[in-house]
């Protein structure tokens, strides 16, 4: 197992994705739907550390990624205006990804995982609809929103196959890689909605402090996880390439 | 009087639908106050519930249990409601059912989450059903809905399109939903194989008759009546029977000119309104909705004899016949 081997086996993902979501229209006017290969990585992490990974385990980290490719077209949605064809159609391509999952698990029978995942979407809206509350938050609310926006469905694909050891390690890399984003772009004076919603309770200065201290708080408890792991290295520098 | 109408139609339900609409509320409970209030904003709304009720229906041809019933007739209703919150974000609706819409209310973004939070409850209610068929057929018929929906954005504005277009269109838009309520609500129920193929058709007959009359009254029916200004689906650029019946009318056409153009005034809209109600396109449509209705009605007259059957003819020749 190397760098090239891990890099391979998310690109299959990314392309049998791509492959079962495909529609011409859709592709026309939304462009190719949107997946995040950190995402793919953690969904692969047992199967590329060995754990037994069938047919059918594939076609099921498949529909995680293609319900994450759903919730990403909706997050493209405008606030106040969606009138253009292209928002209409990107409307419709979130639909139809989500429709495209449960097709593939209907077919293979995996009822138990579309309640899972159902039960995930609905968290990770719950959570997410929290940027228009007017309720106050402190930033570690705001970590743990984007905490499951991150790992929501991840985790739930994990608990049905029973990885539930590779979910801390998930959960760790993939919110450092989210706070990581964030951060680059409140520096880049380009902050996301969330970290608008930091800013209601703490100065721009405050925020960036704590988002470097949660950054490398978590890297810490990250390293030791990984330190006191049996991965193979190429696994554990993957991980660390995702996080820095 | 034609809510009195469905009213008594729906008694002989009564105590069931009761029983759904307690499930859409506990499905639609959250942990966010404002999907919660979102989603309560639409169950107040009402409508017709008549996904729900070709369930009820369907499966009480056969061996009825509303304990096991109402999982597949919550999640039809959820799914539509679903996608009518994200319809209104592609129509940039204000108002449904004399109601401001989720967008309207609060924005696009608030009813993209609210329309995945009750899709998800739809499948995390149907998920009780372990029969794999039930999915295939409710999954198929979730993406054909969007295929519809996609072909509807792109024949908008576009008059070079025949009636053939129209009833794939239709058929995708409503008539596959009701079409699937039937069958999963006879699935469910257990209902013989051969019926089962019949209240499908039934349901697709229906479905596409329904749709009709609600393109028919989208012209005929009053502002007040329909919750929105008539002729909207015009003014979005949705070509519907009587739109396409009436294109070469020399004295209608220029009105959907403007209408492509988008310099239709308010003046205007009434002036078209006037001449679409008097044209024969009215009629001639509600003709080929009748047509529908009487497929369907041959379908329920070919299933053995059972007390289910007249209800399920009144319903038809009711969604067939309503005012609005």
């Amino acid at each position: 197992m190397d760098a090239t081997t891990i890099g391979q086996a998310v690109g299959q993902l990314k392309t049998y994705i791509l492959d079962n979501i495909r529609h011409n229209t859709l592709l026309k006017y939304t462009g190719t739907p949107l997946l995040n290969e950190k995402q793919l990585f953690f969904l692969l992490l047992p199967k590329l550390n060995g754990e037994v990974w069938t047919e059918e385990t594939t076609t099921s980290a498949m529909t995680v990624g293609i319900v994450h490719a759903s919730l990403a077209e909706h997050d493209k949605i405008h606030e106040t205006d969606a009138t253009s064809k292209e928002q209409q159609l990107t409307v419709l391509s979130g639909d139809y990804y989500s429709g495209r999952y449960y097709q593939l698990l209907a077919q293979t029978g995996n009822i138990e995982l579309i309640r899972r995942l159902s039960e995930a979407i609905v968290d990770r809206c719950e959570h997410e609809i929290t940027v228009y509350e007017r309720e106050g938050r402190n930033f570690q609310d705001w970590v743990v929103v984007l905490t499951v926006i991150e790992t929501a469905l991840i985790e739930r694909f994990f608990y049905v196959y029973q990885f539930d050891e590779y979910l801390e390690v998930m959960q760790e890399a993939l919110t450092v890689a989210r706070l990581n984003r964030e951060l680059h772009a409140l520096l880049a004076g380009k902050p996301s909605i969330y970290v608008s919603c930091m800013q209601f309770s703490l100065e721009k200065q405050a925020v960036e402090k704590e988002l470097q201290q949660e950054i490398s708080k978590r890297k810490q408890t990250l390293n030791a996880t990984l330190e006191a792991s049996t991965y193979s290295e190429a696994l554990k520098e993957a991980i660390v390439d995702i996080v820095s | 009087m034609e809510k009195m109408k469905l009213k008594l139609l729906y008694a002989d339900l009564k105590s069931d639908i009761e029983v759904i609409e307690k499930e859409l509320e506990t499905a639609l409970n959250s942990s966010s106050h404002l999907l919660n209030d979102a989603s309560l904003h639409l169950l107040q709304a009402g409508g017709k519930r008549i996904r729900p009720v070709f369930v009820l229906l369907s499966a009480k041809m056969g061996r009825y249990d509303i304990e096991r019933v109402k999982h597949i007739a919550v999640p039809l209703e959820l799914i539509h409601m679903a996608s009518l919150v994200h319809d209104d974000v592609i129509d940039d609706s204000e108002m449904r059912r004399g109601e401001r819409t989720v967008k309207a209310q609060w924005n696009n973004r608030v009813a993209m989450y609210t329309g995945d939070f009750i899709f998800a409850r739809a499948l995390e209610h149907v998920t009780v059903i372990q029969h794999p068929r039930v999915h295939q057929i409710l999954a198929r018929t979730m993406v054909e809905i969007v295929n519809g929906e996609v072909i509807q954005i792109e024949d908008k504005f576009r008059l070079d399109q025949n009636i053939k277009d129209y009833f794939r269109r239709i058929k995708r838009k409503t008539a596959l939903l009701i079409e699937s309520s039937c069958e999963l609500g006879a699935i469910v129920g257990e209902v013989e194989p051969e019926n089962i193929r019949r209240l499908k058709r039934y349901g697709y007959f229906v479905g596409m008759s329904f749709q009709i009359v609600d393109d028919i009254l989208d012209f005929t029916a009053t502002d007040k009546e329909l919750g929105k200004p008539a002729g909207s689906d015009l003014l979005q650029g949705n070509i519907t029977l009587p739109a396409l019946l009436l294109k070469d009318d020399p004295h209608v056409r220029p009105y959907i000119d403007k209408v492509i153009e988008g310099t239709l005034s308010e003046e205007e809209r009434k002036e078209m309104l006037k001449l679409v109600r008097r044209s024969d396109a009215i009629q001639e449509a509600a003709k080929i909705s009748d047509k529908y209705l009487k497929k369907a009605l041959k379908e329920v007259e070919a299933l053995p004899s059972h007390p289910m059957k007249k209800k399920l003819r009144d319903i038809a020749l009711f969604m067939g016949k309503r005012k609005f």
